[in-house]
Formats: structure tokens, sequence, C-alpha cells
């Protein structure tokens, strides 16, 4: 007990935004070619994630970027292609749309169609998801936007611990990897692990809860929404099996579909809107997969824009409440 | 700075074998031979190869889709740009990006975004990369009408000034944007006046090689120095249609027998022989780049097709 205890006071408390920044500096500390760019990262970026960092590394390591999405974005390419692993911020995930052409047609295509045997490690990272009124274009989710891309890797992290170990096994990767940070987690508190050589690989879920009458699989902040639920369900004698696949590309699909096959239920959340959403490819999947007697639901926004209104807003993205009813009724029926 | 004798006669033999290639694209073409994304780089022999002879082995370029001279010129072998164009196992992408995406990192050859405009950056990119690391490479960016028109030139140029990047930007104004007249996108007909005051821009005689090396190799010197980013524009014609099923029924005849008049090839070699060399050296010249053709040519027919089993470790990647 004493060691237990010794043990959870050498782990540090901080936010998502703080081990974000730690980790950013770590990486910087770790290896000359890490290099951090983006508009307004001299003072922080969007979001205060790298705050210090320029007065830590310097104006050639952390690179204050014009608002030139096209420009900078081919400028991590071309820096990638050179050998450096550049860490990107985009301003907020929906910008991504003014460079879908670097990152689809370029980025995550470029090691096969120039059959590159060297890595070409780019890491976009920045802001996404919806916090009350920003309105539809500061608030989208992006994954399903780009999970269609073959070549690109999608990390959706939802805690301190895993903020920290997908973002450096995201930096290292050889591959280009988008990195979407949902608003909502940046206050939320944890502890970061104590080995600072920790990381979460990517492609791998993580079962959040046990148990055995439904599969509930959700992400980034509709995994706290969902994990809310769980603990809503389990008091009344619903035990659910839940999992966060941490990376959306590529999926852990042998865990999602061992859980389904046991339970034969499950309910995907996810706060984007319903049409193309990625939980439908999960359905899909997981039907192709076959279990008999499967029944499946998804708890996501409607199909509307993002309203300016934070009230209007906030009935129509899916949380914790929306999420037990849809698994009560996913399981009287 | 001027071309040595030795210097232009090396560099007329990489334009005579861009130019023999492309003639012998254009008889199997008429034979009803296919060639998947092939653009042919008739006329502009002088511009490509002019403006990458000068370049070390360690400078980079990111070259057009027209012509395969810059990619002869920075050391590619042909044998390889021919696998790669007829989709066959041993060129540089195993099938994955055909003739339109040639590479050699090693020569300063990373490959070719798949739509135009990317390239602007990536020039800022491998330019920062190499003042990250006071290197003293530079990298050289080609461009035609239509990546000339995309925005993300104006903020490469401005990136660029802003960090006193090493790039020379070469705009290759060949009079035709595919079916539109340059004119008919660009002020005047020009893609460089509206750059300039805002950086240096230099307006060059595309189908001279001498003039093309001339100004490119001082560009290039002056950003090696610390002079920051140039942009420089070669004046010159597309004489063959844009690609090859194009039969280009927009482009006047007339106008392009006029243009056959400023052939790059004919005044290369023009200025050699006042130069002193003799016919006999130009025809051997000649014979070298056809037996040189006909040997990738040949290899490439024969060699074995792409396959997805051939190019499984790019795939998996």
């Amino acid at each position: 007990m004493g060691d237990t205890l010794s043990v959870e006071v050498l782990q540090e408390q901080v936010t998502v935004r703080q081990a974000l920044t730690q980790v950013l500096a770590g990486e910087l500390q770790r290896s000359p070619d890490v290099l951090v760019m983006g508009e307004t990262v001299r003072d922080g970026g969007a979001a205060g994630v790298t705050a210090g960092l320029y007065e830590r590394f310097g104006p050639t390591r952390v690179i204050e970027t014009p608002v030139s999405e096209n420009g900078f974005f081919g400028a991590a390419l071309g820096l990638a292609l050179a050998g450096f692993s550049p860490v990107v911020e985009i301003y907020s995930a929906d910008f991504l749309l003014a460079v879908a052409n670097e990152l689809a047609n370029d980025m995550a295509k470029w090691r096969q169609q120039q059959a590159r045997r060297s890595q070409l490690a780019i890491t976009v990272r920045g802001c996404m998801g919806a916090n009350g009124g920003l309105g539809p274009e500061h608030s989208q989710s992006m994954e399903p936007f780009f999970h269609h891309t073959h070549g690109l890797t999608i990390v959706t992290p939802s805690t301190v611990e895993d903020a920290v170990g997908l973002l450096r096994s995201s930096i290292r990767s050889p591959d280009p990897v988008l990195f979407l940070e949902h608003r909502r987690l940046y206050d939320l508190s944890g502890s970061v692990p104590g080995d600072p050589e920790f990381v979460v690989p990517l492609g791998v879920a993580n079962l959040v809860a046990a148990g055995d009458d439904v599969t509930v699989v959700a992400w980034g902040w509709m995994r706290h929404e969902a994990e809310a639920a769980s603990a809503e369900l389990n008091q009344m004698g619903i035990g659910v099996d839940l999992i966060d696949p941490r990376t959306i590309r590529p999926m852990d699909w042998e865990t999602i579909q061992a859980s389904v096959a046991r339970t034969q239920r499950l309910v995907v959340v996810e706060e984007a809107q319903l049409t193309g959403s990625v939980s439908g490819e999960i359905l899909a999947r997981c039907v192709e997969a076959g279990p008999r007697g499967l029944r499946a639901a998804r708890v996501t926004m409607p199909d509307r824009i993002h309203p300016y209104s934070a009230d209007m807003e906030a009935l129509i993205l899916p949380d914790r409440h929306k999420t037990v009813h849809a698994v009560k009724k996913l399981l009287d029926g | 700075m001027q071309p040595t004798i030795h210097e232009i006669l090396d560099a007329y033999e990489t334009m005579v074998t861009s130019r023999v290639f492309d003639e012998a694209c254009g008889d199997l073409l008429s034979a009803g031979t296919v060639l998947p994304h092939y653009h042919s780089g008739i006329g502009q022999e002088a511009l490509m190869v002019g403006a990458v002879a000068p370049l070390r082995p360690t400078d980079q370029i990111i070259y057009t889709h027209r012509g395969y001279g810059h990619l002869l010129a920075k050391g590619i072998d042909l044998a390889s740009i021919c696998l790669d164009l007829l989709m066959k196992q041993g060129g540089t992408n195993h099938g994955l990006g055909g003739v339109m995406h040639v590479n050699r990192p090693e020569v300063g050859v990373h490959g070719r975004e798949g739509v135009f405009g990317t390239r602007f950056g990536i020039a800022v990119g491998l330019a920062l990369a190499s003042a990250l690391r006071h290197a003293t490479d530079v990298t050289v960016c080609f461009y035609g009408e239509a990546a000339g028109a995309r925005g993300a030139l104006y903020e490469a140029l401005n990136m660029c000034k802003l960090w006193q990047l090493p790039v020379v930007f070469v705009a290759e104004n060949n009079g035709w944007s595919f079916t539109s007249r340059t004119e008919w996108l660009f002020p005047s007909g020009s893609m460089t006046d509206v750059w300039n005051g805002f950086v240096p821009v230099q307006v060059v005689d595309g189908n001279d090689l001498a003039e093309v090396w001339d100004g490119v190799s001082d560009a290039v010197e002056r950003a090696r120095a610390g002079g920051g980013p140039q942009v420089l524009e070669a004046k010159t014609y597309r004489l063959d249609p844009h690609i090859w099923w194009d039969e280009a029924k927009y482009q006047p005849a007339e106008e392009i027998e006029r243009r056959r008049e400023f052939d790059p090839i004919v005044r290369t070699r023009g200025a050699l022989l006042n130069l002193g060399t003799s016919e006999h050296e130009l025809d051997a010249i000649r014979e070298r780049a056809a037996a040189t053709v006909e040997a990738a040519l040949g290899a490439a027919f024969a060699a074995p097709a792409a396959s997805w089993e051939s190019s499984n470790e790019w795939v998996t990647l």
C-alpha cells in the first residue's frame, strides 16, 4: 500500500493542454529534426499548446508562419522530404479543408506514389470539435472528412495519458499523422505516466470498461460522455464494454469486433453528424464480420450545421443522456 | 555566368537526348502505342536543360509534368524514366506513380505533387531545411501557367522573402496552358509582371541555352550566397500538343511553323558550329542520343510489367 501511494505521489497531475506542451518540448529536446510550425505558435498557438516553446527553443525550431495554409503545409512536406519531422498546427481543424489537397493528395499518397523508402514524418495537430456556439466553421468533427484517405493516420486522444502517449507516437511515426484535439479536453486533468518514453501505439484501442451486455465505441470528448453513460447503465444492471479506439485510422477492428461478437449489441457515439460518419463504417464492418442477430445503433449529431447559438447546438450534440437512451432502447428492442 | 563550350556541348547532348526521346514517343503514339501521361517537351529543351545543368548535385529541383529534360539534366537515367512511363518493374516508383512521379532523392529530385500548386510550398520546405542545416544547396522550382495561377505561389514567395530562402522559381511560359493562351490568363501574357517589386524578376529567352544558363546560374549563386528568392520567366513555345491524346486543334498550324524557326536544338547547334564544333561531332552526338533512346525504350518494353505483387513493399508502407 505504501508503494502504491508513493507511485501516485510521483505522478504529476496536469491538464491535457499542459501534457501536450510537455510532449512537444520533450520531442524538440530529443531530436533536432523535430520542428513546431504554424500560425501564432510563437504565442502558444490557437489553444496555448505551444506556449513557452518559442522562448525555450527559438525561431529555428518553433517557426511562426504567415496565414498561408497551402504554403506552409507544402513547406512541411518539403521539410519532411528533407528528413525533418515537422509538427504543424492547424489553427482550427475545420481549416484542414483549405489544405485537403496538401494533406490527402500529397502527404498521404507521397510515400507510396514515389515509392519512398525513407520516412515522411509529418504530424498535423490542432483543436477540433464543438465547444458551445463556435459556429459551423470552428466546431466540426474532422475525422469523417479524412478517414476515407488511405495513407493518413488519424488520432483522437481523450485523456492526459493517451494525449501524451499518442502524440509521442505520432511525432515518431514514419508516416503523416493527423492528431485531432477536442477543445473540451484541454482543461481535463490527469496524471502523466512517469516514464519519459511512454508511448501508446497507433492503431490499438483502449478497453475503458468491461461488460457483457453491450459494446459502446466512443472517442475524443464522446469517450467521456460514453463513460458517464456507462456508469449510469451499470447502476441499472447493464454491463458495458466501452472501447475508445484512440486511432480512427488504422482502426483496431480486432478489438471492436471481438467485443461485438460477444455482446451482439453495438452503440457508437460520435460527435460528427450522421451522414458519412465514422460510426457508419464501424457499423458496416461489424455487420460484415457477422455475429448473427447483431443489433446496432448510432448516437451522433443529426445532419445540421453547428449553429452559432450555443443553446441550439447543445440540443443536437450527442451526450451521456442520449447514449443511455440509445443503449436502453437497443436492449429493450 | 555564361556556359563554357564544354558545358554547352554536354547540355546540347542532353537536349538532343530529350528531343530524340520525344520524337521516338511521337512515332510510338502515331503507331498506336499508349504512353500514359506522356507530355512532350519538344521546343523547350534549352529551358529544361539550361536551367538544370548549371546546378550542383546537391541542389534540388521540382520539375514540371512537361518534358524529360529537367530529369535527364539532373542525372536521372532515361532507362528509369522509360520504365516509369510504361509502368514496368525497376523504375523509380514501380507502377504507383508512373512518369508523373519520377524521383531520385539522392540527386535532388524528390518527386512531384499530383495537383499543381503544392510545389511552391514544397520548395519553401526544401529550402528551409537547407537553411536550418546551414547547407548551401538551392532549390529550383519550375512551374507552368497552370501552377503559376495558384495562390500558393504568392504564399511561397512571401515566405521565401520573409526568411530569405534559397529558391529560384522558373516560370515556363510556353504560350499555352493546355487549350488556353497564356495572355488569356496573365496580364499581357507575362507570368511574372505581377511579382515585379516584390522579388527580383528576370525574363529570358527560354529557347536560348546560354541566356537561360546565364540567368539561372546567376540567380542560383545569388540565392546560395544568401540573397534570397528570385523569379525567372523563360519565354518559350510548346511545339507539340499538351498531352499524348490531345489533337491541339486550338493551336494554329501556321503559328507552330513560325515558332519552329526558334527551335532551341537548331539554335544551339548553330551556336556550337559558330564556336568551331564540327558537323561530324554534332552528328555523333545525335547518334549517341539515338542509341541511348533506343536502348532505354527497348529495355523498358522488354521489362516485366509492374504489379501489385512487385510493388508490395511500397503498397504496404
